[in-house]
């Protein structure tokens, strides 16, 4: 799995290719959790995600809880049908902001 | 003549994470051979998947050096797994214990196993805890 953030305006853009599952998802919760730090919005690019558990489910909803703690934005987008699948399964879903692209994710953020 | 041979595979996996994308790309691909379609295979591989995280996390407790007995079977009218471990039993008061769609982190393995597979049991004996799983393949005409 391979992490990588960016700054886009005031947000951070964090694009995620790859598997995420147990062995992985510690290291996507430790970066988003640093990211949520240092931005007002985080956007998490779930298109290159070939596969994803139930722990990177887990670690949306901790990253989620924590980002309305800090009164914080995090948001998704462009989540591939493996994911979709999962989601569904989930019925996580509703919790989440979801959009369909970067641009409609940042939204103001990234002017 | 009695029936043709079926496919069974026996894997010993170590309770090491590093090794469930092995057996999520063998699981997925006996359940292509035997004929569920792409989503079917993956929705398979991860509820497989899943029971392997459960004993990893909660009857290893996250130890990387114990083993996991794998068999997937292929049965008269579908697939059967089977997993057994030498770690502690699992809590059943733990088990699905969250609610579907909550906010809160964790404790969806299971739903997610309940929902994919047709059949699950957890049994518990001088071998092991064993984890049970089938499900039937729909043909459709």
């Amino acid at each position: 799995m391979k992490i990588s953030v960016r700054d886009v305006g005031e947000a951070k853009v964090v694009e995620v290719d790859g598997e995420v599952e147990l062995g992985t998802s510690p290291a996507l919760r430790r970066t988003l959790l640093e990211t949520l730090l240092t931005a007002g919005k985080v956007a998490l690019n779930l298109k290159a995600i070939r596969y994803i558990d139930s722990s990177g489910i887990a670690t949306l909803v901790e990253v989620l809880n924590r980002s309305q703690h800090l009164q914080k934005e995090f948001v998704l987008f462009g989540l591939s049908p493996a994911v979709q699948e999962v989601f569904r399964l989930t019925h996580v879903v509703r919790i989440f902001r979801v959009f369909q692209t970067e641009e409609e994710a940042l939204g103001d953020a990234q002017e | 003549m009695g029936d043709s041979p079926r496919l069974e595979i026996k894997f010993s996996v170590p309770s090491d994470p590093r090794y469930l994308c092995v057996v999520r790309g063998a699981v997925g691909t006996l359940a292509a051979v035997i004929g569920w379609e792409e989503s079917d295979c993956r929705a398979i591989a991860l509820a497989v998947d899943e029971a392997l995280t459960n004993v990893i996390r909660h009857a290893y407790h996250n130890r990387t050096d114990c083993l996991i007995q794998l068999e997937c079977r292929e049965s008269a009218d579908g697939l059967e797994i089977a997993l057994l471990d030498n770690g502690d039993a699992p809590d059943r008061s733990k088990i699905c214990a969250r609610e579907l769609g909550c906010d809160q982190p964790g404790g969806l393995g299971t739903h997610i196993i309940k929902q994919v597979m047709d059949n699950f049991s957890y049994e518990e004996s001088p071998q092991g805890n064993r984890f049970v799983a089938s499900k039937r393949l729909r043909k459709t005409q």
